[in-house]
Order: C-alpha cells, then sequence, then structure tokens
C-alpha cells in the first residue's frame, strides 16, 4: 500500500529529490499550532516571544520536520516510508526560504524488500542547516 | 551541589523503562487534511479519496509526522483505556531539572512505520522512557531523556508506528 511514484531499480545513489522551497511565514506558524495543537506562545505571540528575548516568533521544529516530509512524500511518494529521523538544529524565523535536500545515500535489499536510504536537511538561504536526518523508504520495482 | 547532582543522576536511572501512559485515538479526515496542509503539501492523495484510492490506499493516508499531532484531535476522553501508570516520568524529571533553571529542547525526533496511518484507524499507544543520561559539554550539563511509543492498531493489534523523541535539558 503506497503511491507508486519512484522506482528501486531507477534509484541511484547520489540522485537528488528535486527541492523544495518555502518562505516562512507567521500564518504558517499559526496554521501548524491550530493544525497540531501546539500553542507554546513563543511560535506564535510576539508580544511574549519579545518579552522572553526572542528577536520574533520562531518555527515549530515539528513545522520544519512536516515541510521535510512533505518534500520527502513528493519524492518516494505517499505511503512508503519506513522510518524518518532528524536532528533540530537550530531555530527557524519567519522570512527565511526553508528549502529541503534530500540525497539518496544507499539501496539494499531486507526482508524481501526494496530499502532506499536518504541523507535529509532542511536549509535557510545563508546554508544554515536547521533540521538534519535520514529517512528510509519502500519502493516498489518497475520491472 | 554533589547531594543534588546524585540525585539528579538517581531520579533519570529509575525513570528509565517507567511507562509514560496509553492512549487511543481516532484518525478522522478533517484533523488530517488540516494538517496536511499546514506541512506545506499539495497532494490531493491527503484531501481526495478518489485520489488516495487511486494511489492504492482503502482511505485518506496521513503525512510523515502526523503520529506527532494526532493525539490533539482524536484523543476523545470517553474512549480512554485505563492507565495506571501514574505521573508522568518525563515531568518527574524535568521539574527538578528546571527547578534551577536552564531550557528544554526538543532534541531529536523519530518515527518507524510498519504500515500507513490512514482515515478511519483506531490506534491504541503504549509508551515508556527508554533512555535517561547526562552528559557535560562546553561547561553546560545537558540533560537527555528519550521517550519512546508503541501505536498498534486497536482491532488487529498489529503494530502500526513508533515515535521516539529526546528532550534536552541544557544548564
Amino acid at each position: 500500500m503506497g503511491e507508486q511514484k519512484l522506482f528501486f531499480d531507477e534509484v541511484t545513489v547520489g540522485d537528488e529529490a528535486p527541492v523544495l522551497s518555502h518562505k516562512l511565514t507567521r500564518t504558517d506558524l499559526v496554521k501548524y499550532a491550530g493544525a497540531s495543537g501546539d500553542f507554546n506562545p513563543m511560535h506564535h505571540d510576539e508580544v511574549l516571544a519579545k518579552a522572553a528575548g526572542q528577536p520574533s516568533v520562531f518555527g515549530h521544529g515539528m513545522f520544519s520536520m512536516g515541510l521535510l516530509g512533505s518534500a520527502l512524500t513528493d519524492f518516494v511518494g505517499v505511503g512508503n516510508l519506513t522510518r524518518y529521523r532528524v536532528r533540530f538544529a537550530r531555530q527557524t524565523w519567519p522570512d527565511e526560504v526553508l528549502s529541503s535536500k534530500i540525497v539518496v545515500t544507499a539501496k539494499r535489499e531486507d526482508e524481501g524488500k526494496n530499502l532506499v536510504d536518504f541523507a535529509v536537511t532542511l536549509s535557510n538561504g545563508d546554508g544554515e542547516e536547521k533540521v538534519v536526518g535520514e529517512a528510509t523508504a519502500a519502493l516498489p520495482r518497475r520491472s | 551541589m554533589a547531594d543534588g547532582a546524585a540525585s539528579i543522576a538517581d531520579i533519570l536511572k529509575g525513570i528509565i523503562g517507567k511507562p509514560t501512559g496509553r492512549s487511543r485515538v481516532v484518525v478522522e479526515r478533517g484533523p488530517v487534511s488540516l494538517f496536511a496542509a499546514a506541512v506545506g503539501s499539495t497532494s490531493p492523495i491527503y484531501h481526495d479519496l478518489e485520489a488516495a484510492q487511486a494511489a492504492g490506499f482503502d482511505a485518506i493516508p496521513s503525512p510523515p509526522t502526523w503520529p506527532f499531532a494526532m493525539e490533539f484531535s482524536g484523543k476523545f476522553a470517553e474512549i480512554q483505556p485505563d492507565d495506571d501508570s501514574g505521573p508522568n516520568p518525563l515531568g518527574s524529571a524535568l521539574g527538578p531539572l528546571m527547578a534551577n533553571g536552564g531550557l528544554i529542547l526538543h532534541g531529536e525526533q523519530e518515527f518507524i512505520y510498519h504500515r500507513p496511518i490512514q482515515v478511519g484507524d483506531v490506534l491504541v499507544s503504549e509508551g515508556t522512557i527508554s533512555d535517561a543520561y547526562q552528559k557535560e559539554s562546553k561547561g553546560k550539563t545537558m540533560t537527555f531523556i528519550v521517550s519512546e511509543t508503541n501505536w498498534s492498531d486497536d482491532v488487529t493489534g498489529e503494530p502500526v508506528a513508533t515515535t521516539r523523541f529526546n528532550v534536552i535539558h541544557r544548564a
């Protein structure tokens, strides 16, 4: 069960997924808060964020992981991930342009599954890494 | 100070393996579609049953990070399982740590998927603290607490997903 979009026999180590770029807005943070239930005011209340010494509201780490997850499923197809892990490296800020980088690092077979491993990163326009991790997808074969 | 440090170490050792609680969650279409839009996905599969079925799903599937958010919309009070696991051990450890100040960070997040989570699923979870330890780094004390939750299908009992996160306290 999964969207057939990428095929195991057509993937090569070193391949890169199309880049997903997104300029972060305060509206994104309000939408993510409402959809996830994470109402930590540091992500939507500019007055409280500044009072706490932050320059402005900042993004939910899980928004970044979610955005990078959308770039992943756009590439491998919905429903094919078997694992997705990230480390939250830095805060994200409104008006930053966040871009995904997804690189194939390995292909392997395990218990009859055709697995492809990826290194995944979300960075801003200056190349500062916000979220760094890895993912694995089980992919169908074309032939 | 040495006594305080020792007692935190004891608290951390004491919470490893302790349950963090159980829950039962219903996966519904509205929340899944809103969540997919909120994480920047434009795939029609998260919104349109026909598109989902054309892609091989029985129902609308959920985005990769959905398990982290699904209790918010689907953990209805009247369907919760009996839970005698007591106070959350995460709180028992973070309370004394925060008493001396410091910062709590979401350090890492991991999902392991056994099958796609779809609209209509009823899932049950059981969580435990899988690790807790301290490290000194650049003159700061870093405390790591790793929490793991296993989600399974309420009807069939089959494993569906495992979520794991670590919380870092830095002081």
